[in-house]
């Protein structure tokens, strides 16, 4: 499956039913606590009962994702960045060697296509920090490739239209 | 000499590493500190608290391999909020991983947040197996670099220090596999249990 994550509701067509897109600020997300209940206590649950144990099965599930987030000081903004926090579940707390580092063990995570779309007007140094936060991103959030695209608050919703486009058709 | 504001940006600050990170720094500072934990609710008492300190001290977890949520909001706030003398901004980062070259991402949102908000960037510390290291007799490579930081913090020579456990990889999966089982134990969850693959089942 594939599935868009917006912080901020996104007014695009999509004709797909298999393309869930998911409007985080509609959503009742609680930071993460940082208790390790997820890895310790209740493996793969988070503790904390809200909308965002309807989300990380999602993410877990699909093969491709289009997230899209305002960008902050180099990194996702408040909605998606609680979001991410709070997908821990599904990863194990031991750990392995991937690619030569050491990272949490992945649970029943398909790996997956992932496009990060981030909006905002931004410099050349915020970029570089996104694209490498992102790098990091991959290692630990099961991404097989992927693509960070830049873009305005005003061209926003037509980029986003144009991935969809490119879902459909493929 | 300066003053030091230490703010702590974990998610479970009371119970935290970092809250042991902090403390150990003060204990090891010669220079007037003050600890806070930053919760939801205390954004803007801690911007008009940054008045009184020459320095502001950072310490945090990395969280999916940035700044957790509490310290960017606490950020966010600040940037609304500045005080009319800027105090330089240092960085006490710890993450789960062997490898504390993992935290760098979140140290350069730090330095991203100062340039655009016009805070000199001072010191930094990168702690690698930051979770357990200070339950271990490796907790002395954490003092010595804890004080040296300090001292750099203290005398304005800003410098960027890090440290891990002088494992080997192989060591440190093995040590990490045993540190978390005993904590899963502790909690009456057996070791197949936590390697589940299933999500919300």
């Amino acid at each position: 499956m594939k599935l868009i994550l917006s912080d901020r509701p996104l007014n695009v067509k999509i004709k797909s039913d298999a393309i869930p897109c998911v409007d985080l600020s509609s959503l009742k997300i609680a930071n993460c606590m940082g208790c390790f209940g997820c890895w310790v206590k209740t493996p793969g649950k988070c503790v904390i009962r809200d909308d965002a144990v309807k989300i990380y099965p999602l993410i877990a599930k699909s093969d491709a994702v289009l997230y899209v987030s305002r960008i902050r000081y180099g990194g996702y903004d408040t909605p998606m960045k609680t979001m991410l926090e709070r997908a821990i579940p599904v990863q194990q707390a031991f750990i392995r060697l991937f690619h030569g580092e050491t990272h949490h063990i992945q649970r029943a995570v398909t790996p997956k296509k992932a496009t990060i779309l981030v909006y905002n007007q931004v410099s050349d140094e915020e970029k570089e920090v996104f694209q490498s936060l992102v790098a990091r991103n991959a290692h630990n959030m099961c991404f097989a490739s992927y693509r960070v695209v830049f873009t305005t608050e005003a061209q926003l919703e037509n980029v986003v239209a144009n991935e969809v486009k490119k879902w459909e058709a493929s | 000499m300066g003053s030091i504001l230490i703010l702590n940006g974990s998610p479970r600050a009371p119970r935290s590493n970092s809250k042991r990170y902090a403390a150990l720094f003060s204990e090891n500072c010669k220079a007037r500190t003050a600890y806070f934990n930053i919760s939801s609710k205390n954004h803007v008492e801690l911007c008009s608290k940054l008045e009184e300190f020459s320095d502001l001290l950072l310490v945090f977890p990395l969280y999916a391999d940035g700044i957790p949520v509490t310290l960017l909001n606490f950020l966010k706030t600040l940037e609304q909020n500045p005080p009319a003398n800027k105090p330089n901004v240092s960085v006490l980062v710890n993450c789960g991983f062997l490898e504390s070259r993992q935290n760098d991402v979140a140290v350069r949102m730090i330095g991203l947040f100062c340039r655009q908000n016009g805070y000199r960037f001072g010191s930094v510390l990168k702690i690698g197996s930051g979770e357990a290291i200070l339950d271990t007799p490796f907790r002395l490579l954490v003092l010595w670099k804890i004080k040296k930081l300090a001292a750099s913090i203290q005398s304005a020579k800003y410098c960027t220090l890090q440290t891990t456990m002088p494992l080997s990889k192989k060591m440190f999966l093995k040590a990490s596999t045993a540190y978390w089982t005993n904590f899963g134990k502790r909690n009456g969850i057996t070791k197949e249990q936590m390697e589940t693959m299933q999500i919300e089942k």
